[in-house]
C-alpha cells in the first residue's frame, strides 16, 4: 500500500508540472487557435534565467524565504516579457495569415529560444545548487516526500486555483473567455483583444516559468535543449484534457503524470510511453475533443 | 605539373631507398597510428607524445639490444580508411610493431595488414572483436567491457557480500551490454539479481522505477549508465530513502555525477580503471612526472598511457628474447606474467587479450573526494 502511496505521490509531482506547462498551451489555443511550440523552450530558457538570477544576486548556498520569492517573481517576469516579445515578434505579424503560417513560425521560435540558451549558457549540462529549497523530508509510514515535492504540488495548487478563479470570477477573466469564444464579437462588445491576448501570454509565460523553475530545483540537472522533453509531455497533457480548457490541461497534467509512474511502477519503464500513447488514442477515439473539451467544442 | 609526378614519387622512393638501406643496420623503427587530428586529436597526439617520451629515454641510454630505436607517426584521424592507408604506409616503412589505434574501428581496420606483414600491434580499443581473429601480432593494452563486469560481480558477491543487488541501465548498447554482463557475472559469483530494470536516458524522473526497487528493499544498486543520470538517480535514491549501496559503473565516474547526487553523493561507490592520477605504481608516478615535464600538459587520459604500456612490453620481449624477430616477440609475450606496466601488472592470453587488468572502487568522500578501496 505504501508502494502504491509512494509512486501517487511521485505521479501527482511530475503532473503538476505537465499540468503547470499544459495551462500555457491551453490558453494560447483556446484564445489563438494556435498550439505555441516554443512554450517547452520557454520552459527551459527560465531553469536558466532562475539559475542566473539566484547565482547573481545570492550567491550560491543562500536559502531563505526572500531568495525563492525574489528568484520566482523576478524569473516570470523575465519569462512573461520573453512570451510578450515572442507574440509580438513571432505570432502577431501572422494572425490573419494561414494556421500553418503561425505554426512554422512557433517551431522557428522555438529553435531560435533553444539555441540562445546554448549560446549564452553553453551545450553542457547546468546544475542547479541543491539549496535553494531546504533538504528536508518527511516520512509518513513508509511514504517519502521532500520539501521540494510538497512546494510542487502547493504552489502549483494554489496556482491553478487562482488561475480558475480569475478566469471565471473576474471581469478580465471574462473577457478572456469572450474572446475564446468569438473574436469579432469580442471586439465589437468593447474588447481589447491585443491586450487580451498580451494577458494570456504574460500567465502562460509565468505558469510555465513557475515550472521550468520547479524543474530545475527537482532535477538539478537542466540541459538547453530539455524544453523538447517537458513540452511535448504537456501538450499531449492539454490534449488529453481538451485543447482549450483550463480544467481540461490541470487534469491532463496530473492524469499523464500518475499514468506514467503506474506504468513504469508496476509494468515496466520501457512500456510507459507506448501505454500513454495508448491512452491519449483511446481517450481521442472516443472523446475526440479530449476530455473535457466537448462543451466547449460544440457550442460554436 | 602531371609528368613532375612520378619523377617526384620515383626520386622520393629512391631518396627513402638509400636512407633505409644506410639505416636499417642500427636503427630499429616503431610506428605510431594514431588520431593526430580530427576529433579524437587530444588522445592521438598523447599516444604518440606517450611513445616519443618512452623512446627518447631509451636512445639517451643507449637504445635496445644495442639499436637506435626511430618514431614513425601516421595520422589516421581516427577513420578507417585512413587507417588502412596508414597500415601499408608504415609496412612499407618497415616498422617492427604499431602503437596504436585509439579508436577500435581504425584499429581492425589495419589489423589484417600488420598480421599479413608480421607486424606487431597493439591497441587500447575496448571492441570484443579486436580480438576475435586471434592474430599472433595483435596485442589489446586496455580492458573489455567483459572484464569490467567480472570484475564487478566478483567485488559485489564475494567482497561487499551483498545479497539483494537490483541492476539498473539505459538502453544504450554500451550500458545494456554492461549490465547484461554484470548479471550474468554477480550469478556466476553466486550473487542473487532480485530486479534488471532499464531508465530513459536523460528522463530526469527516476522516482517511480525508484519506488519499485525500494519495494524489493535491495542492499545494492548497480547503474552502467552515465553520469549524468546516475548522479540524479543517486539523489532520487536519497530523497526516496531507501537504504541501498549505490555502486556506478565506468561511465559514471566525472565532476557531474557529485554536483548532480549534491549531498547524497557521498557514500557512492564507482567501479573503474584508475584515471592517470590514481595510478599507484611507481612506475606510473615516474611516466606523469616525465611526461608533464617535458610537454608542459598533463596527458590526456589512462588511454594514452595504456598504448604506452603495450610498447614498454614489446620493448621488454625484445630484450628478454634477445631479438627484434616478431615471431619470436610475440610468443614471448603470450606467456608475460604480470609485467610492471605504468597500468598495472600486464598480461597477455593467447588471442591477445590483456588479462589482469586492474580496476578500481572508488568511495565517494564527503567532500566529494575520491577514496580507493578495494586492496
Amino acid at each position: 500500500m505504501d508502494i502504491f502511496l509512494q509512486q501517487l505521490v511521485n505521479g501527482l509531482t511530475i503532473g503538476s508540472l505537465y499540468a503547470l506547462v499544459a495551462l500555457g498551451y491551453t490558453m494560447v489555443y483556446g484564445v489563438m487557435k494556435l498550439i505555441n511550440f516554443a512554450h517547452g523552450d520557454l520552459v527551459a530558457l527560465s531553469a536558466f534565467v532562475g539559475l542566473t538570477v539566484y547565482t547573481q544576486i545570492f550567491g550560491e548556498g543562500v536559502s531563505s524565504l526572500i531568495a525563492i520569492i525574489v528568484v520566482f517573481v523576478f524569473t516570470a517576469a523575465i519569462i512573461a516579457f520573453v512570451g510578450v516579445l515572442l507574440e509580438r515578434l513571432a505570432y502577431r505579424p501572422l494572425r490573419t495569415a494561414p494556421r500553418l503560417s503561425a505554426v512554422v513560425s512557433a517551431l522557428g521560435a522555438g529553435l531560435v529560444i533553444q539555441n540562445t540558451i546554448m549560446l549564452m549558457w553553453g551545450p553542457n549540462m547546468k546544475i542547479f545548487p541543491s539549496n535553494l529549497f531546504p533538504q528536508t523530508l518527511w516520512d509518513f509510514g513508509g511514504v517519502v516526500m521532500t520539501f521540494t515535492q510538497v512546494m510542487i504540488l502547493g504552489l502549483s495548487s494554489v496556482l491553478m486555483v487562482a488561475l480558475f478563479l480569475f478566469i471565471n470570477k473576474t471581469k478580465m477573466g471574462t473577457a478572456i473567455r469572450a474572446t475564446a469564444i468569438d473574436q469579432d464579437a469580442a471586439k465589437l462588445m468593447g474588447i481589447n483583444v491585443n491586450r487580451i491576448i498580451m494577458v494570456i501570454f504574460i500567465i502562460g509565460s509565468a505558469l510555465g516559468a513557475v515550472a521550468g523553475l520547479f524543474i530545475g530545483i527537482y532535477y538539478r540537472g537542466i540541459t538547453f535543449d530539455m524544453g523538447w522533453l517537458y513540452g511535448l509531455n504537456a501538450f499531449v497533457a492539454a490534449i488529453m484534457g481538451g485543447i482549450g480548457n483550463i480544467p481540461g490541461a490541470m487534469l491532463g497534467g496530473l492524469m499523464l503524470g500518475l499514468f506514467n509512474a503506474m506504468i513504469t511502477g508496476y509494468i515496466s519503464t520501457q512500456w510507459a510511453e507506448t501505454f500513454t500513447f495508448i491512452l491519449l488514442i483511446v481517450i481521442l477515439i472516443f472523446r475526440p475533443t479530449g476530455i473535457l473539451g466537448e462543451k466547449v467544442a460544440e457550442k460554436v | 605539373m602531371r609528368n613532375m609526378l612520378p619523377k617526384v614519387a620515383a626520386s622520393v622512393a629512391f631518396c627513402s631507398a638509400l636512407l633505409g638501406s644506410a639505416y636499417a643496420a642500427d636503427v630499429v623503427k616503431i610506428g605510431v597510428q594514431a588520431p593526430i587530428t580530427g576529433e579524437y586529436a587530444n588522445e592521438g597526439q598523447s599516444i604518440d607524445n606517450g611513445v616519443r617520451l618512452v623512446i627518447d629515454q631509451l636512445n639517451s641510454k643507449g637504445g635496445v639490444l644495442g639499436k637506435k630505436l626511430e618514431v614513425v607517426t601516421c595520422d589516421d584521424e581516427g577513420a578507417a580508411q585512413k587507417a588502412a592507408i596508414c597500415a601499408r604506409k608504415l609496412v612499407n616503412e618497415g616498422v617492427m610493431a604499431v602503437i596504436g589505434s585509439y579508436t577500435s574501428g581504425a584499429t581492425q581496420a589495419a589489423q589484417t595488414t600488420y598480421y599479413r606483414n608480421k607486424v606487431l600491434q597493439t591497441s587500447d580499443g575496448t571492441s570484443d572483436a579486436l580480438t576475435k581473429e586471434k592474430y599472433w601480432t595483435f596485442f589489446r593494452n586496455s580492458f573489455r567491457n567483459a572484464d569490467q563486469a567480472e570484475f564487478t560481480g566478483k567485488y559485489l558477491v564475494n567482497e561487499k557480500k551483498y545479497k539483494r543487488i537490483v541492476v539498473l541501465s539505459d538502453y544504450s548498447d554500451y550500458s545494456l551490454g554492461l549490465a547484461n554482463s554484470v548479471v550474468k557475472a554477480i550469478k556466476d559469483a553466486g550473487g542473487i539479481v532480485i530486479y534488471q530494470g532499464k531508465v530513459k536516458e536523460k528522463s530526469q524522473n527516476f522516482s517511480a522505477i525508484l519506488t519499485k526497487v525500494k519495494s524489493m528493499n535491495p542492499d545494492a544498486i548497480y547503474f552502467s549508465g552515465y553520469y549524468t543520470d546516475g548522479g540524479l538517480l543517486r539523489a532520487q535514491q536519497a530523497q526516496l530513502g531507501i537504504n541501498a549501496d549505490f555502486i556506478g559503473g565506468d561511465s559514471n565516474d566525472n565532476p557531474d555525477f557529485m554536483k548532480l547526487a549534491g549531498a547524497s553523493a557521498s557514500g557512492t561507490l564507482m567501479i573503474n580503471f584508475p584515471t592517470p592520477d590514481f595510478l599507484p605504481y611507481d612506475t606510473a608516478k615516474q611516466f606523469l612526472k616525465d611526461y608533464s615535464a617535458k610537454y608542459g600538459v598533463p596527458v590526456s587520459s589512462v588511454w594514452a598511457i595504456m598504448n604506452v604500456d603495450g610498447l614498454r612490453a614489446i620493448l621488454y620481449a625484445a630484450e628478454q628474447t634477445k631479438s627484434f624477430d616478431t615471431k619470436t616477440i610475440s610468443t614471448y609475450l603470450h606467456t608475460l606474467k604480470d609485467f610492471p606496466g605504468i597500468t598495472g601488472p600486464v598480461s597477455f592470453r593467447d588471442d591477445g587479450e590483456r588479462i589482469n587488468t586492474k580496476f578500481n572502487v572508488y568511495e565517494v568522500q564527503a567532500d566529494n573526494s575520491y577514496k580507493i578501496i578495494n586492496n
